[in-house]
């Protein structure tokens, strides 16, 4: 009896303390939210609005003129098609390399497969500046070798190659965590009935791989769609940019103008909050996967 | 080295007086260069301008189209992107497939380029402008080690003392009259009490204060000694080079106090906004006065730095010539240095002026009585100076200037109290450069 | 057991064609290239030149150096220090504040405190955002004519109060913007690690009598052991590792020098010298620590 009189009583402070521990965390997440909030509305009003009025005062017009205007000046459109030109085949590659390889080195006991996975997985965590010196060369010199300096050097293929390279160990450590929760007696009827190796990935373990491989698909689009450095330093041409290299310049060109530089980081950041917004869960278990190991 | 950046600032300083005496005579007498026509040189050409302005890229465009209405060869400009970056990248940039022609400037950036065989020698080109190309230009693009030229320069910019009329009218003062470090520091304390900012400066870029640290080592020590100290002939340990230090720091409570937050366009935006006396830069960004009001364009005006040591008055000026370059790299060298040479010529340098370029030109026949007001005072702020340096980060090695010349004077900007320990450093960084290969 | 197991392998040495052969070696060799040929050997490239004098232009003018450029980075660069103390400043930030800010925050919202979904959702909204992006908004906030300094009373450009450039405090408001990002990265992290955590472990502690704080230190904590581990790892790591933002924030001029930056601005700018490499080498072997730590973790059982 005493025992939930306690136990109310305990309930009761609880209660409190979390009332006011949620508007703390209220009170926080609305400050967390203000620089986006107050890009989102200086992109709604327009320069001149600001220029004789000030920051603060009440606008007259708030409508989407920016955003028709950053798209029209600052090829928004060609931007962010660059950057799904180079997201989209690079998220597939690394996926695709990722599950052969998990698929080996969980499938199979070679004895090189631990450290295979150490080596990607090390390879993941390198910081970039080690490799990009002697990559720009190496790239010069393929381009070189087969006539064409323009075959990874100022091309998507290129940065797509070195975004797979990079974060392929990421993917593949993932999907080998993920396939030590499949029994392998899945595997083992496949060999049984004298199926090939090629049959048995094909067929019978990349079905399997379907939810590692979603929740992938969302953490490394958005990852890779976000990356900007790569893109500077091996991409010469203006028109080949992805969103958020070129942001760097729409940034010189537009400096004075605030409005239209805030419409054009809005409509840069609308593709990874749309994903976000509509695949949260798969994002998150994506972000789960690679870190609690199954 | 210090020989040849002398020779030029000489030689380049006799340029002026022949554009003056004799464009009068050369004028109208403009016809287009037949070397353009040449074979090899048809294809279609690619041009990266050095720039991410408004303005900047509305002249470019001006050149690529006025060619092409001249020549029929198309010519597809695009802006480098933020121009620090490109100045960065510009290693990687003519290695690997660069545009054809591309704006630069001229000095170290340029020979140390040209030394790796990343660029074309534009000898010939230069010697097909003959006389349009003035002698002190020549050589002052002119790679002292191989006496060859791989830059057609176009224009040029005095870095001087600028300020609007009207503020220092409003304010009751004449800095036209101003000679001596004493009227400056009047001029400053004046301002001051008016509630403007005296000197204003901006450093975020990490290289505009270097023309502030040159002027003062060139009015304290002389043209030599400054150039001595970017090539390791001189000590930063040095006493003299510790008084420029000591004089910048005097100069401190005259300025902003957001020098770092700010690049050259806040110090721009600073004058054109009326909120500062003078700032100490190169001239380009009057096209952006002048693209904002003609009002504004003729309240501007320049004079040179004031003498601090009497020894050597006001004998030097920073006045760095840019230029167009060809890459060896490109899809296109010899049309690239075709359209570089067209650059450089009479009807580039008016395609350039109708589309809104103040700038002063590297061409003789664009004479001085063509220029405006402004553009004359440019020239007199020029003349008066016996040499003529390329700007800091022009005049000595690319691994000194940025990473430590750059940085030390920021280090300095953030504690001006350090200047003896910034001093030792930058002598230890230098001695501990590897040799020039 | 390994009776099974020995059985299972002779059964597929038996299985294996000519063309399984071929497919495996594919599977594995294609992947393997590119990784060793995209990033170790670039890698170790760098590590050899380290020792080098060159320009990065034509390989005939390498030369041998020795340990010049290391020499230099210790003795005679002005910023190595001031790099090496911000990388410092960044991992203590990180390890002290913002990795334990959101930890508590996943905590909390593990409780399902009122409104958890919606404080999930915004606290990770800075996450998806590319540093580029970034950058452009907190300049809003904070540079000339910014949020902050209307707020502040400055509007102009001519009265802005410093931030950025003022290094009594941009320190801290770099870190500030960083952990804007770090904080919602590591909530997630932690918030799904908490899911498997036992609720009703949690719950008997609670009607034992224990405080929260208790239930926390003695539960939750231990339970979470591998988690943990990830995330000190990932702090260690993003720390060592900063460059985006700076980049996008200060640009090349190293306003605020960190060892990322050292190894763009001397191997990659106008600088084209080793010196970088140098720079790249330490920030590597740096960085190798967290790496053989994390390694050693999350293979434990596989190495075993």
């Amino acid at each position: 009896m005493s025992g939930i009189v306690k136990d109310k009583k305990y309930r009761n402070r609880q209660k409190i303390k979390d009332a006011f521990i949620s508007s703390f965390i209220g009170l926080f997440a609305i400050v967390w939210m203000v620089p986006i909030l107050w890009t989102f509305w200086t992109s709604l009003r327009p320069y001149d609005d600001i220029i004789q009025k000030g920051v603060f005062s009440r606008p007259d017009t708030l409508n989407l003129k920016n955003y028709a205007d950053a798209y029209r000046l600052m090829n928004i459109w060609e931007y962010l098609s660059n950057s799904f030109i180079v997201a989209i085949p690079a998220v597939f590659l690394t996926l695709f390399f990722g599950s052969l390889l998990a698929f080996v080195v969980t499938r199979y006991s070679f004895k090189f497969n631990l450290y295979l996975l150490l080596l990607f997985t090390a390879g993941n965590l390198l910081p970039v500046q080690l490799v990009y010196a002697p990559l720009f060369k190496m790239y010069i010199w393929v381009g070189d070798l087969v006539g064409n300096r323009n075959i990874l050097y100022d091309s998507y293929l290129g940065v797509i190659l070195i975004h797979v390279a990079l974060q392929v160990g990421f993917a593949t450590f993932v999907m080998s965590s993920y396939m030590k929760t499949i029994p392998k007696e899945i595997s083992e009827s496949a060999m049984v009935d004298g199926a090939s190796v090629f049959r048995h990935y094909w067929n019978v373990i990349l079905p399997l791989l379907r939810p590692p491989l979603a929740a992938l698909s969302v953490l490394m689009t958005t990852w890779i769609y976000n990356e900007f450095f790569w893109a500077i330093v091996l991409i010469k041409s203006d028109n080949k940019r992805p969103i958020t290299s070129a942001l760097g310049r729409l940034q010189g060109e537009f400096v004075t103008d605030f409005n239209l530089l805030a419409a054009g980081a809005i409509m840069a950041a609308l593709p990874t909050l749309i994903i976000f917004f509509v695949l949260k869960r798969q994002f998150v278990s994506g972000l789960t996967l690679g870190s609690t190991k199954g | 080295m210090s020989n040849e950046v002398k020779e030029n600032g000489v030689s380049r300083r006799t340029v002026l007086k022949g554009a003056a005496i004799g464009g009068a005579g050369l004028l109208g007498g403009g016809t287009l260069l037949s070397s353009c026509g040449s074979d090899e040189a048809s294809g279609p050409v690619k041009f990266t301008a050095r720039t991410n302005n408004e303005t900047g890229l509305k002249i470019a465009q001006a050149l690529a189209d006025a060619y092409k209405a001249e020549t029929g060869i198309d010519v597809t400009m695009q802006g480098s992107g933020d121009t620090n970056a490109f100045q960065d990248g510009i290693s990687q940039y003519l290695q690997g497939t660069p545009d054809d022609a591309f704006q630069w400037m001229a000095g170290f950036r340029t020979n140390f380029r040209a030394d790796q065989g990343l660029l074309v020698d534009l000898s010939e080109n230069i010697a097909n402008l003959g006389d349009q190309m003035p002698a002190g230009f020549v050589s002052g693009a002119t790679n002292p080690s191989d006496g060859k030229q791989y830059i057609i320069p176009t224009t040029w910019y005095p870095w001087g003392l600028h300020y609007r009329k009207s503020t220092m009218k409003e304010i009751g003062l004449d800095p036209e009259g101003l000679y001596n470090l004493d009227d400056f520091m009047k001029l400053l304390e004046g301002t001051k009490k008016k509630g403007l900012i005296g000197y204003a400066l901006g450093d975020k870029g990490g290289w505009e204060a270097m023309g502030t640290f040159s002027i003062l080592n060139v009015r304290l020590n002389g043209y030599k000694y400054h150039i001595d100290l970017l090539n390791g002939r001189a000590k930063w340990t040095d006493q003299k080079t510790i008084d420029v230090f000591n004089q910048f720091a005097a100069m401190i409570p005259y300025m902003n106090d957001n020098v770092l937050d700010i690049s050259w366009e806040g110090m721009r935006d600073l004058l054109l906004q009326k909120k500062c006396g003078a700032i100490l830069m190169g001239s380009w960004w009057a096209n952006d006065f002048k693209a904002k009001s003609q009002e504004d364009y003729d309240d501007l005006w320049i004079v040179p730095f004031p003498e601090i040591n009497p020894e050597f008055a006001r004998d030097t000026i920073d006045a760095p010539v840019d230029g167009v370059c060809a890459a060896a790299n490109s899809g296109n060298p010899a049309g690239g240095a075709a359209f570089a040479e067209w650059c450089g010529s009479e009807a580039g340098m008016l395609a350039a002026q109708a589309a809104g370029d103040t700038s002063l030109y590297a061409n003789s026949r664009l004479d001085s009585s063509g220029y405006d007001a402004f553009n004359k005072q440019k020239l007199a702020v020029i003349g008066e100076a016996k040499n003529v340096m390329n700007f800091l980060d022009r005049d000595c090695r690319n691994d000194f200037a940025g990473p430590i010349v750059g940085v030390q004077i920021q280090n300095f900007l953030k504690n001006p109290k350090d200047i003896n320990k910034i001093c030792e450093e930058t002598q230890a960084a230098w001695d501990a450069l590897p040799p020039l290969a | 057991m390994s009776q099974s197991a020995t059985k299972i392998r002779t059964r597929r040495r038996r299985a294996f064609t000519r063309k399984d052969i071929f497919t495996l070696s594919l599977f594995l060799g294609v992947p393997t290239f590119l990784h060793l040929f995209w990033v170790w050997i670039p890698a170790l490239a760098t590590i050899g030149l380290s020792f080098t004098y060159w320009n990065g232009v034509h390989l005939s003018d390498i030369k041998w150096a020795g340990l010049a450029n290391y020499n230099t980075v210790f003795t005679a660069s002005p910023q190595f220090y001031d790099a090496l103390l911000n990388n410092a400043y960044w991992l203590l930030w990180f390890t002290f504040i913002a990795t334990p800010l959101g930890v508590l925050l996943a905590y909390q919202v593990d409780r399902a405190i009122r409104g958890h979904k919606v404080y999930e959702s915004v606290y990770y909204i800075p996450v998806v955002l590319s540093l580029a992006i970034i950058g452009i908004i907190w300049r809003f906030m904070l540079g000339p004519a910014g949020l902050v300094q209307v707020l502040l009373g400055n509007p102009g450009i001519e009265d802005a109060i410093p931030i950025f450039g003022n290094y009594s405090i941009n320190t801290y408001v770099i870190l500030s913007i960083a952990s804007w990002r770090h904080i919602g990265y590591i909530m997630l992290l932690y918030l799904a690690g908490l899911k498997s955590v036992d609720a009703s472990l949690r719950e008997a502690a609670v009607i034992d009598g224990a405080t929260e704080w208790q239930t926390f230190r003695k539960i939750v904590l231990p339970a979470m052991a591998p988690v943990n581990t990830i995330i000190i790892v990932i702090t260690v790591i993003e720390s060592l590792r900063a460059f985006d933002l700076i980049y996008i924030l200060y640009g090349t001029s190293t306003g605020w020098p960190i060892l990322g930056m050292l190894v763009f601005v001397n191997i990659y700018g106008q600088a084209a010298s080793m010196l970088g490499a140098a720079y790249a080498v330490i920030l590597f072997l740096l960085s190798i620590i967290p790496i053989v730590f994390y390694l050693r973790t999350v293979f434990k059982e596989d190495i075993k």
